[in-house]
């Protein structure tokens, strides 16, 4: 393998095939992990499951198009907040409803977010909120995982074959 | 950055506080009045006048048995024992028929007494996931409403937990060579690749702090 090609990741994978099925795959995989995580309220799924599916798919971009490629469409930065940002919409459900009620109600009461006339439709909309907040995080948490990892196996790689070089 | 890394600090000690606040507002353990362990009312109300002073004397009353068998509970979900909470109210206990190694008294029933009339309630929080979920939040998915709803507390520990993981994921192999090279790149403007084959321990011991940079000390093996 050039040296050249596999510093910057150029060169990885690049079988026409499978990045044009991947890159085809990908937005049907985003709009299913979706799907999951709306309907968990109705169906089988949820946040949890909705969110492994996400990161799926960004799995797949990096094993289709090299981890330099994939981490500019999906920058870490923007996944490091997003990481957080799941854990706060949880955490905000949770207060808006103790807030919104003037501290009548306990804390995730889903039931006093004045988001429609009835309690029990309150508390099914709020589930649906605190589900997407899984989601992100979960999302984020796991891209964060696989993309460490990848990255620190290439620099491992690329030290390695400096040295058989020399 | 500065601002950003105030923002962050005090988004962390506002989450902070949250929780510790979240903490102090769990329902106790086992509380028969928090909201998710309500017990559910069945449809039985009797006469009060005579069995009160049956069941505070420990007698299980016979219309008490028929009205439950006649609602459609089992033989051995039939109560055998009453014991005495406080004034108006009382305990009936079962011994279920499953193949414990040991018979296990199960409390099962509240007897409550309400002006005259005697209402009967089902303990056990399982009962009302499964009977009173759908009715109580409109969700006809019983996992999503008994883990984001009744055991939402739970479930905010767990997204915490996925959380603290990812953090931790992030403080150990996040490559920070990585990130060097990128500065250098963007100062020299030679793609990163050249870098590594140039003779480059000179210029990266003067730019970045070499007791930090794992890159450096591989070099200065080499060259």
């Amino acid at each position: 393998m050039n040296t050249e090609n596999s510093a910057t990741g150029e060169g990885k994978g690049g079988d026409v095939i499978v990045e044009t099925v991947s890159r085809l795959m990908v937005p049907f995989i985003q709009l299913f992990a979706l799907y999951v995580i709306i309907h968990g309220a109705s169906g089988p799924g949820g946040g949890f499951q909705g969110g492994v599916i996400f990161a799926a798919s960004f799995i797949l971009l990096v094993i289709a198009f090299g981890i330099v490629d994939a981490g500019d469409r999906f920058p870490e930065a923007v996944n490091t907040a997003l990481f957080s940002l799941g854990v706060y919409i949880f955490a905000g459900v949770g207060l808006l409803c103790v807030i919104l009620s003037f501290g009548a109600a306990q804390y995730l009461n889903y039931g006093f977010i004045p988001l429609t006339t009835h309690f029990e439709e309150n508390r099914a909309l709020g589930m649906d909120l605190v589900e997407i907040g899984i989601g992100i995080t979960v999302m984020a948490v796991i891209t964060s995982i696989f993309f460490n990892l990848v990255w620190k196996r290439e620099s491992e790689e690329e030290v390695g074959e400096k040295e058989e070089q020399e | 950055m500065k601002l950003i890394s105030a923002m962050a600090l005090v988004s962390v000690i506002f989450l902070g506080a949250l929780f510790i606040y979240v903490a102090e507002d769990i329902p106790d353990f086992g509380d028969p009045y928090s909201p998710p362990n309500r017990y559910v009312k069945l449809d039985v109300s009797m006469d009060a006048d005579e069995l009160v002073d049956d069941l505070n004397q420990g007698i299980v009353p016979e219309t008490l048995v028929s009205e439950l068998e006649a609602i459609g509970f089992r033989k051995d979900e039939l109560p055998l024992k009453v014991k005495k909470v406080k004034e108006g109210e009382w305990d009936a206990i079962i011994i279920p028929e499953e193949k414990h190694y040991y018979p296990k008294e199960q409390v099962y029933y509240l007897i409550k007494a309400e002006e005259d009339k005697l209402e009967v309630y089902r303990y056990a929080p399982v009962v009302r996931y499964i009977e009173e979920g759908h009715h109580e939040t409109e969700v006809p998915n019983m996992v999503t409403y008994i883990l984001a709803d009744y055991r939402g507390y739970d479930t905010l520990g767990e997204v915490t937990v996925i959380f603290t993981a990812g953090v931790g994921v992030i403080l150990l192999l996040r490559r920070r060579e990585k990130r060097i090279i990128e500065e250098a790149r963007e100062k020299t403007g030679i793609g990163n690749h050249k870098i590594t084959q140039i003779s480059t321990q000179t210029f990266l011991e003067r730019k970045f702090d070499q007791r930090n940079c794992f890159l450096i000390k591989l070099f200065s093996k080499k060259f």
